[in-house]
């Protein structure tokens, strides 16, 4: 029971070790394999969702013994001489800002498990990198020590790196070093921080200085006069050391969210990559700087946090609204739906900017309600492509009459993800809104026009959700293609069933029901609230 | 003469009892004797008689070196050598690799195929071997010259070992040249410290006294030169012009030999120096008589930036990777700046990696070479598919090499960016900030580098598949090596705890 965390980060690395060593004569078996791995994991992950503890006392954030399913082993240990000890321990552990993206992750990785049954070449790479990425998100959600989450975090860029550029599109090359270089850019100078914190934070039990995230949260355990120290803020070349860490922090976490400007990578990477990867892409790494800028930036330097809370904001609106003239104009379907990613999760830095209880929850969900309706637009898409090898927008009309079912599902994405009551990402979007108006008063960080400005996004994003049904799926039926496309675009399958099902069921549930995830995660979310606002 | 009477005595005593510390290297002059010998009447009996020979003397010299790491350090030869816990991790690294040298060397076509036979090749590695333990120990600026002529002299012959072609040649008459040049002004920056010191003791008071006493400009002057020596065996910018085209011109396994072990050497041999020039008790080289912050620092800011940037033009592997050897001489000068026990266990955990990973990145790129006759990485288009299990292991070498998880090089490249932090909180100095920045930036632009093989050999594919040549031992050895590399990552205690 204590190692459940481990068992669920470590399948599938076990997994992916099995199909390296089998022969190749068992390729088509493969899929089957990471497909049954993801079901013990999603099953896991139902499993501690239901056993999630969601009282007050084990709240989480800021207090180690508090979090839940903890495991603590010493891992290692230096002597540094000036300096004194260095401790590292292997710590996993969650609360109440964790334990949904456990859930949403196995589920995001089934369905792009589904999707994979698209990828023909060099099966046995394929599945083992992708059982590689799945270890380190799930990894990266789970660390609480910033040595173990760093090297989860690197580990994410490498599969990615190969599964864009060996199974991609025809720039996939270009797409794939990018992502890379964009993401490492910010990560490498995350380290720097990572170091200069632990020379900083002492593990008052120990003495040593530590990488625990739970320490770093709490300013009593920073040594008077360390660089990061908030009683004795010092300068790094005339900027406040503290902010100048939080910036540096954010950008790494802002490049994968992605905020604009430092989305660039995302509508390359989307467009080359495979439609697994594109769903992992969008339902799950996004996450993660969204889970990183909450976990790391805000919990560890909330001074800084609420100083540039109003930047942080105009980014989020930015981001909105950007994103989804973006999305306006593309012809791609699939460039649509990436930089409408870039929109929505700009609805969660501004909740996450706004420091209030609604901002933060709607955040959340709608992180949650994201990933889950980005898998699915992108899995729809990827239906359409492996059908025709096609996805420009123009080259399609009346698909409704050839495709009912396919429409239906179209239909309920688009809708769902336009924030239409009744769906998730409505709730979500509404309660990052509310956090964000109420903002004023409540805390004084964010202007009301930044809530005003951000349900404009939504009116944007219905235009272009809507004016694409209109074209694709409306109408008489006019393909590019002629009458062999006709016969290729089938309708949907049983296997793209099992896939849509549960995340149109999800959009519904929780459209419907917010209460499954907001009560799961109320008490960690008043407590962050509670931490940053001091 | 009669007053050097009464310390004879003296002295043979001391020497007698230095020779008790000095067994490692007495099992490499014997072991060298005896590999010249049995070259001369045994090789046609036994063709890997000299390799057998070397591989037992280097054994013994480094289990030698490894039952004496926690004895008390002494000072040897009537102060002409030093013998400290750290010497002796030195000269551990310097074992290993001269180990994996030797069993690069015996799966090596291209040598085994020389007319010559691979005998004088071991016994010159012995010889080599012997004067960088020396290196490592000096602490006599006499001694110092010593040592390093007897390396350079050594890897001169090495580089020209089996020159058959216009470009060996050129390689090995530049590095000799260069080398000469180099030697030359640090011979010349001695004579002017012994001028002003009338000792050449490191370790004698009247040294550093004796250099106060002089103007400012002269000792620096002196200083800088013999740090041009010294700079010449890291090859650090602005003396790294030699290293591209002897590393593409000389044999694959001198090459890697002489990207690893002289760097070790010289890295220890610029610590003893420095260590000089170190006020008793305080912390920071900003406190010393010279400031070495900024030349050391701008070294080192040169080096990451040109080799990284040279590295990105490269087409040859070979050439590639001597520029990125630039790149991580100038990151490892990073660890000097703290001048303490924290910066050296950095600098010994980097250079313990280091040597893993370019000795496996140098054993591949040979591999593919004999197997395909591909020395571009132009060449490598499509080789994921066809040695998939080496470019595999290629990709976590390059990831290592980067510095990133999940391989022993992140952890590496993680310890020396803290003993930079920790020299940049004593000092404050902003040209350790640019340092540590350039540093960041350089592994960014390293990866760029770096992945354009596992592109070349993952995303692209041949027009016509390249002739493959079987599998070697080097293979299995390299994927050994890069199993210590993941095993580092996961417990690097086993290594730290020797620190």
């Amino acid at each position: 029971m204590s190692y459940i965390l481990s068992i669920l980060i470590f399948l599938p690395l076990a997994a992916a070790l099995i199909i390296m060593i089998l022969p190749t004569s068992f390729r088509e078996r493969f899929k089957y394999i990471a497909l049954g791995t993801t079901i013990i994991q999603f099953i896991i992950s139902v499993f501690i969702y239901l056993n999630f503890n969601n009282t007050a006392s084990f709240a989480g954030v800021n207090k180690e013994n508090q979090f839940q399913l903890l495991e603590k082993v010493s891992w290692i240990r230096l002597d540094l001489g000036s300096i004194g000890k260095l401790e590292i321990d292997y710590l996993l552990g969650i609360d109440g800002l964790s334990m949904p993206f456990l859930i949403l992750s196995a589920l995001v990785m089934f369905v792009a498990t589904l999707a994979s049954w698209e990828i023909k070449t060099n099966l046995k790479a394929f599945f083992a990198l992708l059982l590689l990425l799945n270890t380190a998100i799930i990894g990266v959600f789970c660390a609480l020590d910033f040595f173990l989450f760093y090297i989860f975090y690197e580990l994410m860029l490498l599969p990615l790196y190969f599964l864009i550029g060996m199974w991609g599109g025809v720039r996939r090359e270009y797409a794939a070093i990018k992502f890379f270089l964009y993401t490492l850019f910010g990560s490498v100078f995350m380290l720097l921080v990572i170091i200069g914190l632990y020379f900083s934070v002492v593990n008052p039990a120990t003495g040593n200085h530590t990488f625990n995230m739970i320490l770093m949260m709490d300013p009593a355990n920073y040594l008077d006069g360390s660089i990061f120290s908030s009683i004795t803020d010092q300068g790094i070349l005339g900027i406040s050391a503290r902010l100048l860490a939080f910036i540096v922090l954010f950008v790494a976490f802002a490049i994968k969210v992605p905020v604009v400007p430092l989305h660039t990578w995302l509508p390359d990477a989307h467009v080359e990559a495979p439609t697994p990867i594109s769903i992992i892409l969008a339902g799950l790494l996004l996450k993660v700087g969204g889970y990183g800028i909450l976990r790391v930036c805000f919990s560890i330097f909330p001074d800084a946090a609420l100083s540039s809370a109003w930047w942080l904001g105009l980014l989020g609106v930015i981001s909105i609204i950007y994103g989804a003239l973006n999305a306006l104009a593309q012809t791609d379907l699939k460039r649509l739906i990436a930089y409408s990613s870039v929109s929505h999760m700009g609805f969660v830095l501004l909740g996450i900017a706004s420091c209030t209880t609604e901002g933060v929850s709607g955040a959340m969900l709608q992180m949650i309600s994201h990933g889950g309706l980005s898998a699915m637009l992108f899995f729809l898409v990827g239906m359409i492509y492996q059908r025709v090898h096609d996805r420009e927008i123009a080259n399609f009309r009346g698909l409704a009459l050839i495709m009912p079912q396919f429409t239906v599902f179209v239909m309920i994405a688009f809708f769902a993800s336009l924030g239409l009551p009744g769906f998730s990402a409505f709730m979500a979007e509404a309660f990052s809104l509310i956090g964000a108006f109420t903002s004023q008063d409540v805390n004084g960080l964010l202007p009301r026009w930044m809530a005003i400005a951000g349900s404009l996004g939504i009116l944007l994003s219905a235009a272009y959700f809507l004016w694409t049904l209109q074209r694709m799926f409306f109408g008489q039926t006019r393909l590019k293609g002629g009458d062999e496309w006709l016969v290729r675009l089938t309708d949907v399958n049983l296997r793209e069933k099992f896939a849509l099902i549960p995340l149109a069921a999800l959009a519904l549930l929780l459209g419907i029901f917010p209460g499954l995830v907001f009560s799961k995660m109320n008490t960690s979310v008043l407590a962050f609230i509670q931490m940053i606002s001091g | 003469m009669n007053d050097f009477i009464p310390g004879i005595s003296y002295s043979i005593d001391n020497t007698l009892g230095s020779l008790g510390f000095f067994l490692p290297e007495i099992v490499l002059v014997i072991g060298f004797l005896v590999v010249i010998i049995s070259d001369l009447f045994l090789t046609h009996k036994n063709k890997q008689i000299c390799f057998i020979l070397t591989l037992i003397t280097l054994l013994i010299a480094g289990f030698l070196s490894f039952t004496s790491l926690n004895s008390v350090s002494a000072s040897l030869f009537g102060g002409m050598i030093r013998l400290d816990h750290q010497a002796i991790l030195f000269k551990l690294l310097i074992c290993a690799a001269s180990i994996l040298f030797v069993l690069f060397v015996r799966f090596n076509k291209a040598l085994q195929s020389t007319g010559k036979g691979t005998g004088d090749m071991h016994s010159i590695l012995l010889a080599v071997h012997l004067g960088l333990s020396l290196m490592v120990m000096s602490a006599n600026l006499l001694m110092i010259y010593l040592s390093v002529e007897m390396v350079s002299v050594g890897s001169y012959l090495m580089v020209g070992y089996s020159s058959r072609n216009a470009k060996q040649s050129e390689a090995a008459m530049k590095y000799a040249l260069f080398g000469a040049v180099c030697s030359a002004i640090m011979l010349y920056g001695i004579s002017l410290l012994y001028g002003f010191t009338g000792t050449l003791d490191l370790g004698d008071p009247s040294f550093i006294s004796g250099i106060l006493a002089i103007q400012d400009f002269s000792w620096g002057l002196a200083i800088v030169m013999v740090l041009v020596g010294i700079a010449f065996k890291l090859s650090l910018v602005p003396f790294h012009f030699w290293s591209p085209d002897v590393y593409e011109g000389a044999p694959t396994p001198v090459t890697a030999f002489l990207s690893t072990a002289p760097k070790i050497a010289g890295f220890a041999l610029l610590i003893n120096f420095l260590w000089v020039f170190q006020p008793m008790g305080v912390g920071g080289l900003s406190n010393s008589l010279f400031n070495f912050n900024s030349v050391l620092g701008a070294v080192a800011i040169l080096s990451m930036v040109i080799g990284n940037f040279g590295a990105i033009w490269q087409n040859n592997v070979k050439r590639m990777l001597a520029y990125s050897s630039i790149g991580h001489t100038g990151f490892m000068l990073m660890t000097l700046f703290v001048f303490s026990e924290s910066g050296f266990k950095a600098l010994i955990f980097y250079m313990a990696i280091y040597v893993i990973m370019n000795m496996a990145a140098f054993m591949m790129v040979d591999e593919i070479e004999e197997r395909s006759g591909q020395k571009d990485i132009d060449g490598y288009k499509g080789f994921g598919k066809y040695i998939g299990l080496l470019m595999t292991g290629m990709v976590i070498v390059l990831i290592s090499l980067t510095g990133l998880p999940p391989t022993a090089g992140f952890t590496a490249k993680f310890l020396v960016f803290s003993a930079a932090w920790e020299a940049f909180k004593l000092s404050g100095s902003p040209i350790l900030m640019a340092m540590i920045m350039t540093g960041a930036i350089s592994t960014v632009i390293s990866l760029f580098y770096y992945f354009k093989i596992p592109m070349n050999a993952f995303l692209r594919d041949s027009e016509s598949p390249s002739v493959l040549l079987p599998v070697t031992p080097k293979t299995y050895l390299s994927l050994f090596l890069v199993f210590l590399l993941i095993l580092f990552m996961i417990f690097p205690s086993l290594l730290l705890r020797l620190l």
